[in-house]
């Protein structure tokens, strides 16, 4: 076979120049510490790891949802701890006052001091989270609670039966406060009415209407805490959600690292070797092309 | 003995041109598409009374070692190469458009606006909230604006780019052609011209790049060749190619000047045509189809809704823009946040259900039945795939090439030292043949003094 001097320059050259490529690529995942930049390098991986970045793009929107309605669950729940405590308060003087000890003046402050509870309870009920009020269910632009004496209760209401809501996983959604009905409406009748009813017969000097209105002022003190404890449920639900999103991102993060990361220890041997073969193709080369007849004539 | 000057004169001359045909070579030793050439040599004599007579060396032309068939070869395989490499060249640019490794890209662009419509939902009263949603839909539209105009920019590049390979090519077959008329002439002499017939080579090797063609050489030594099965170039005329390009309807065709259209596969030509009437408008028609999924969805679930001041029903997204280079957010919306529809019900500003509807949209399959994510993720991920497929392709054409061109180099191919070799050789002869010549003088000399 005849083997002319081009051959063998030709084939040097390709394979310094194969060699060259290769030592890019290797250079290229070592220093970026991704072995799959673009989809050219590896079409399948890239696509995977984009659809799996996406999948996490998700997860972490419905965990900027869980925050936000959290912080609003919490807001609201701390508002309903705050109102507890009133309606205990309104409970403890109409025990008290229901003992006949009482004159008609006692009675009378006492009255004075349910109407001031109940406006303080007004004020708690209107907490709004920046503007958004957040027991006036979706009509949460707009003050839910005013004082009115001509609605039921002497409280006018514009809040409506639709709890705010965030959504913690595709269509799922989760009630992130109580609305007014819920807190209004309770078995004993409408929650500001009672107050008004307690406050009246105080005024009234009516032992019989006090004592017939005990099981309402436990009843607020139910519903209420009732209310509570199911925001509670929903905000233990969220903060489980929340470290499931967590956990599954875990996966997702390791998932990806497989498809686009370098493998160090294979990049690092891959980079000896390539080393070891340019070094020898220079050294074969440059002693190889030395030979020639010239040399000897 | 006069014979022996004759003998002696006829080796001297035959190992001059030996030498002459040997320097020749080593000095063309690199150069591209040279042939090796060897002088052949045949004894001559002639027959006397007694028995045949040596007369000396004659030199018949010097010859061309070159498998033409290897070359035909290699030149089909440069058409493919050719073709792939500039598909490569074009697809490596879109790549770079499409995706980056450091984020911003068209699907990062639509997940980021559906998060802006879960934000919303969690919060439709405010208008920060509602200022970051218009922001992200405008990247969004912005982003699809770019990516289109650098499709139509692409496109419009290659489709002018023809132009040059098309005067490229109409030099390679005019050179060509008057090389033909060269090798011709000297064939019907009776004598080769190696040079011109090197040169020949190496314009249908630049030429194998730019388009694809077949060849046929005749037997008065012109070469003919036929682009997509008409004759561009023979003995007696040349064809000059001209395009016509059609920017409306995404066309280009080739006519040679007599009128008849031709159709080109292969080289770089054939790889622009290629990339300007297929390869472009399919990834247009993608980012289309994502723009006009985008406004035609989006719109029919906002224009349901109410916004915070009154019960109008309005488009998100512009509804006149439905392609990727035309899709805008509309105006009124940015005119005035508080347009944006969140809610399904009019004056419940906290209602934010309308707005989780649209963020709903990511999970359905609202692009031909694909989630519209991995629809656009495929999308962008298109020119990389193409390369994936083309570099290995590439790889394999590039291996087969260089094969063939060892097999033709190890005929045709000039070895230094077996040429030195040969140097030493034809001195030698000739220095043999210059004794024979002395000692013929000497023998006259002889003779000579005996007078």
């Amino acid at each position: 076979m005849r083997v002319t001097n081009k051959i063998v320059f030709d084939s040097f050259m390709r394979d310094i120049n194969r060699n060259r490529t290769q030592m890019a690529e290797i250079q290229s995942s070592l220093s970026s510490a991704k072995a799959v930049r673009f989809p050219s390098q590896d079409p399948v991986s890239f696509q995977r790891s984009r659809a799996i970045e996406e999948d996490i793009r998700e997860s972490e929107q419905f965990q900027d949802n869980i925050n936000s309605g959290l912080l609003q669950s919490r807001l609201a729940q701390d508002a309903l701890d705050t109102s507890i405590d009133d309606l205990i308060e309104i409970k403890r003087i109409l025990v008290q006052s229901s003992s006949d000890t009482y004159s008609a003046e006692d009675r009378s402050n006492m009255a004075d001091q349910i109407s001031g509870i109940r406006d303080s309870l007004i004020a708690t009920l209107n907490l709004s989270y920046g503007d958004r009020y957040l027991f006036a269910g979706t009509n949460s632009g707009t003050e839910p609670f005013t004082l009115d004496a001509t609605a039921t209760g002497g409280v006018a209401d514009t809040s409506n039966a639709n709890a705010l809501q965030v959504a913690i996983d595709n269509n799922v959604n989760i009630d992130i406060s109580i609305t007014g009905a819920e807190i209004r409406n309770t078995d004993e009748g409408d929650f500001f009415e009672i107050i008004q009813n307690i406050e009246n017969a105080l005024r009234n000097n009516d032992g019989d209407a006090l004592n017939s209105l005990l099981d309402g002022a436990d009843e607020l003190i139910d519903n209420t805490t009732d209310a509570t404890s199911r925001l509670g449920n929903n905000i233990a639900r969220m903060e489980y959600m929340y470290e499931q999103y967590e956990n599954t991102k875990v996966t997702q993060n390791s998932e990806i690292s497989k498809l686009v990361d370098t493998d160090y220890a294979e990049a690092i041997s891959d980079l000896q070797q390539n080393q070891t073969i340019y070094e020898s193709a220079m050294a074969v080369h440059t002693r190889m092309f030395n030979n020639s007849l010239l040399n000897y004539i | 003995m006069k014979t022996l000057f004759e003998i002696s004169k006829s080796g001297l001359a035959g190992a001059q041109r030996s030498l002459s045909v040997t320097s020749n070579n080593i000095v063309n030793a690199d150069t591209e598409g040279y042939t090796r050439q060897r002088v052949d040599r045949t004894p001559v004599g002639y027959n006397s009374a007694y028995g045949n007579v040596g007369l000396g060396v004659n030199i018949s032309t010097a010859n061309r070692l070159r498998n033409e068939m290897n070359d035909q070869l290699t030149n089909q395989n440069r058409q493919d190469l050719g073709s792939m490499t500039y598909k490569n060249q074009v697809f490596e640019r879109l790549q770079a458009a499409m995706t980056t490794d450091s984020g911003g890209d068209l699907d990062v662009r639509i997940s980021s606006f559906f998060d802006s419509f879960s934000d919303l939902a969690n919060n439709p009263q405010d208008m920060s909230v509602r200022n970051s949603l218009l922001t992200e839909a405008q990247q969004l539209s912005s982003k699809l604006n770019n990516l289109d105009q650098h499709l139509v920019e692409t496109g419009d590049l290659i489709a002018q780019s023809t132009a040059t390979t098309i005067s490229d090519v109409n030099t390679l077959l005019a050179e060509i052609y008057e090389l033909n008329t060269s090798i011709t002439r000297s064939t019907s002499m009776g004598t080769m011209d190696s040079a011109s017939l090197d040169l020949r080579v190496q314009k249908l090797e630049e030429l194998s790049g730019l388009v694809d063609f077949t060849q046929m050489t005749a037997d008065s030594g012109a070469t003919e060749i036929r682009i997509g099965g008409v004759r561009v170039l023979d003995e007696e005329k040349l064809l000059p190619i001209k395009s016509e390009y059609n920017p409306n309807e995404q066309q280009l065709f080739l006519r040679i000047s007599g009128g008849t259209m031709i159709d080109v596969s292969g080289g770089e030509l054939g790889a622009q045509i290629d990339m300007y009437e297929n390869d472009i408008p399919d990834l247009k028609a993608k980012l289309d189809l994502i723009a006009s999924t985008i406004v035609s969805e989006v719109n029919a679930i906002h224009q349901s809704g109410f916004g915070l001041n009154d019960a109008t029903p309005r488009a998100f997204f512009d509804p006149t823009g439905v392609s990727a280079g035309s899709i805008s957010v509309n105006p009124d919306l940015l005119a005035n946040p508080e347009n944006i529809a969140a809610s399904t019900v009019s004056g419940e500003a906290g209602n934010g259900s309308l707005a989780a509807q649209i963020n709903d949209l990511r999970e359905n399959g609202i692009v031909n039945g694909r989630k519209l994510i991995d629809f656009t993720i495929e999308a962008i991920s298109k020119p990389g795939a193409q390369i994936f497929t083309l570099s290995s392709q590439i790889e394999t054409k590039e291996a087969e090439i260089a094969m063939l061109q060892t097999q033709q180099e190890r005929q045709a191919g000039v070895n230094i030292d077996e040429e030195l070799a040969n140097m030493i050789q034809f001195q030698n002869s000739y220095q043999g043949a210059a004794r024979v010549m002395q000692t013929a003088t000497e023998l006259y000399d002889t003779l000579l003094s005996i007078v």
